[in-house]
């Protein structure tokens, strides 16, 4: 059985239907058999995934190519939720930058940008400032960015206190909403789920199609290989280090209308994103993006089971850690990694 | 060198005279509570109420915060032998250091065994739960690269921590206090016994881990610390020895936990959270990385800067040092990884060979130019 599941890239894709085939029968089952219900669940599996995607393509570039656990991943994802609900907030946030800006929505589009200047930025200084001379020790830059997620997140709670926020202020699209088979949805969470398949398809395109994406592609095989060809390979880290802490915090802000600002939110996003890229295989984008999908839909059909009485609702939380200990049980390499 | 005539010392005195600084600090932590109550006029029993002794005074409050300090440093002791010596990173540890503090306390408070036998069951159950449990994780995450072990390691501790959170049994998040527990040991009455106990438990680890690193066993874990690959050529089965690392790791931070809880007698799922492990990463790497008693002195220097700054709520230019101690200890972490790698241990033996080095080389400069009569370059330019 292990050996089978080991096999080449074209198992890969059929041990990949195989799941979440197994995962939407789950939830048809955790329904209720209500397709109502049904198709609310893989939808918010769907929405999980995308959020999932957003920090787990910059952990998984980041490592492919520095060989690099970014430990921070998930305090820039809770840095961009924190940012855009409080210049959404004027009234109850911290910082009073939207004060100055009278329109709700224009306030939601500053959030965002906000948050992904900001995240890029420290995403920046993180690489440049503290990782850089500790290039040659990777156990020490394992511990540094774990040291940087310490301070980001305790940064967070003297800034805005331990107090969990939730989104009041809804604009437009995130109160219209759609009914289908009986259930509604938010269209504004069906636009992030465009949103996210889009971004998908983008960084691919970059990674497949652009000369940035090629040389990225090509130091992910081998960066010193790279460097020796006259390409400046820690510029292009850099840009990597920058762009995936910049879609973290951009996730985070998307996701504060309905996740809210809560200090757990980084630790619960970056353990799952570990889950995605682990079970994708270290360094796989496609791998990536698939693992979201499946950890996705499966976190979101446990919600949706844990529900029912007598199972807890401990058991959702758990979900992508179970999963990532069930992969580095039975195929440690991922979907599709190369043997390690 | 030469020349010398041989060495006619005894073994014991050797010994004696090698060890004289850590057996100054053993009397010396012998004699703490002594020594305090007799320096602040404080009876190290506490103060005395009819028949029954009431925790008051200097010397008892000192006995607590080196208790603390000795739970501390055999965590993060254990820690030193995985990270420092094997060269394996973990990012859970505070998951063994609570099953332990757990299963001590759930003896007590949930079962009707008698306390001194739940205790004696208790250890024997810590270290066959902790130890098989670091054995499996180890087992299925080393056989990969290094990062999975800290990936691992961090999902199952995270996980276990989530569910203790959430468990009706033990109160969820707000945990439980022990109020059964024997009284000889009960800190509340007895906490000199305590000190002494945890003494005991902190100079036993430290006295294991020395030995056992200065053992073949240990050479190999060094080796595997600095060249795995090597190790590996040369026909060590490194995954065994890191395993052995692991389990006995994780073998003495439920130790650690134990005696933790015993102090403490509340019990909280923050004990397996990331604090902890956060605390023994933090005071290693401060100590001194893959040193003897450099994470003796990260975790006594820390807990004591705890007591100081973060309890007494101290402030400085109106920036509250208690509320943010977290913050503070993320700088003073990051700043000591990037600076100071090699702690305060390793960064004192560095500039003292750099000094040495130094003044070896102007010596043979001094000898040479008497020599020949005009300077000579430095050998090492």
């Amino acid at each position: 059985m292990m050996k089978q599941l080991a096999g080449n890239r074209n198992d890969s894709w059929v041990v990949i239907a195989g799941l979440i085939v197994a995962i939407v029968i789950f939830a048809y089952f955790s329904a209720g058999g209500n397709m109502g219900t049904f198709t609310i669940t893989l939808l918010s599996g769907l929405l999980r995934a995308m959020l999932l995607f957003l920090v787990a393509a910059g952990l998984s570039l980041i490592f492919g190519l520095m060989g690099i656990l970014n430990f921070a991943q998930g305090a820039y994802f809770m840095v961009g939720a924190y940012l855009a609900y409080d210049i959404q907030h004027p009234t109850s946030g911290v910082i009073s930058l939207g004060q100055h800006i009278p329109n709700p929505e224009l306030r939601f589009l500053v959030g965002i940008i906000v948050a992904i200047a900001v995240g890029g930025a420290l995403g920046a200084i993180l690489e440049t400032v503290l990782l850089r001379p500790l290039y040659k020790r990777h156990l020490f830059q394992l511990v540094l960015t774990f040291g940087v997620s310490l301070i980001m997140l305790e940064g967070i709670k003297a800034v805005w206190s331990t107090t969990p926020y939730t989104w009041l202020e809804n604009i437009g699209i995130q109160t219209q909403r759609f009914v289908i088979f009986g259930a509604s949805f938010s269209y504004y969470r069906l636009f992030i789920i465009a949103m996210g398949v889009l971004l998908i398809i983008g960084v691919a395109l970059l990674l497949r199609r652009t000369r940035i994406g090629i040389i990225i592609r090509a130091g992910v095989e081998d960066s010193e290989m790279v460097s020796a060809l006259g390409i400046n390979v820690r510029s292009v880290f850099t840009l990597v280090f920058t762009l995936g802490c910049a879609m973290a915090a951009f996730g985070g802000a998307v996701a504060a209308p309905f996740l809210g600002a809560t200090i757990g939110m980084g630790n619960t996003f970056l353990l799952a994103s570990i889950a995605v890229i682990v079970l994708g295989g270290l360094g796989s984008y496609e791998g990536t993006a698939v693992g979201s999908v499946i950890v996705g839909l499966a976190w979101a059909t446990m919600e949706q089971f844990s529900i029912r009485p007598g199972v807890g609702s401990v058991w959702a939380s758990i979900t992508p850690m179970l999963l990532l200990a069930l992969v580095l049980l039975l195929r440690p390499k991922g979907l599709f990694g190369e043997e390690r | 060198m030469q020349g010398q005539p041989p060495k006619t010392r005894s073994p014991w005195l050797t010994t004696l005279l090698d060890n004289w600084f850590l057996l100054a600090v053993l009397v010396f932590l012998l004699l703490l509570p002594h020594l305090v109550g007799w320096l602040t006029d404080s009876s190290p029993y506490g103060v005395q109420r009819g028949t029954r002794f009431i925790m008051q005074g200097r010397s008892v409050f000192w006995q607590s915060v080196f208790i603390e300090i000795y739970a501390l440093a055999v965590l993060v002791m254990s820690y030193n032998l995985m990270f420092g010596f094997t060269g394996v990173i973990s990012f859970g540890h505070a998951l063994f250091f609570g099953l332990g503090g757990y299963i001590v306390g759930m003896m007590w408070q949930y079962t009707d065994i008698a306390p001194d036998l739940g205790l004696g069951l208790s250890i024997i159950l810590t270290m066959a739960v902790t130890g098989l449990l670091g054995f499996f994780i180890g087992l299925v995450s080393l056989r990969l690269r290094g990062i999975y072990f800290a990936i691992f390691t961090l999902a199952v501790a995270e996980m276990v921590w989530i569910y203790v959170g959430r468990w009706p049994l033990t109160n969820g998040e707000d945990g439980f206090s022990i109020s059964r527990m024997p009284e000889w040991l009960d800190p509340s009455r007895n906490r000199l016994n305590l000190y002494y106990i945890g003494l005991a438990l902190f100079v036993f680890t430290f006295l294991f881990i020395r030995r056992l690193v200065n053992s073949p066993t240990g050479t190999v874990f060094q080796a595997i610390r600095e060249n795995e690959e090597r190790a590996k050529t040369i026909g060590y089965h490194t995954l065994t020895y890191k395993l052995i690392a692991i389990t006995i790791a994780s073998m003495m931070a439920g130790g650690a936990g134990i005696l933790h809880a015993l102090l403490n007698k509340k019990l909280g799922p923050e004990m397996f959270g990331v604090v902890y492990t956060v605390d023994a990463l933090l005071m290693t790497i401060i100590g001194g990385v893959g040193t003897f008693i450099g994470p003796v002195i990260g975790a006594g220097s820390l807990h004591i800067a705890d007591v100081l700054f973060r309890d007494a709520n101290t402030s400085i230019l109106g920036f509250n040092i208690g509320e943010n101690w977290l913050l503070i200890t993320g700088f003073i972490f990051v700043i000591v990884v990037l600076v100071f790698p090699y702690g305060m241990v390793g960064t004192w033996r560095r500039a003292q060979s750099w000094l040495s080095q130094r003044w070896r080389n102007r010596r043979q400069q001094k000898v040479a130019m008497t020599r020949t009569g005009q300077p000579v370059e430095d050998s090492r330019a």
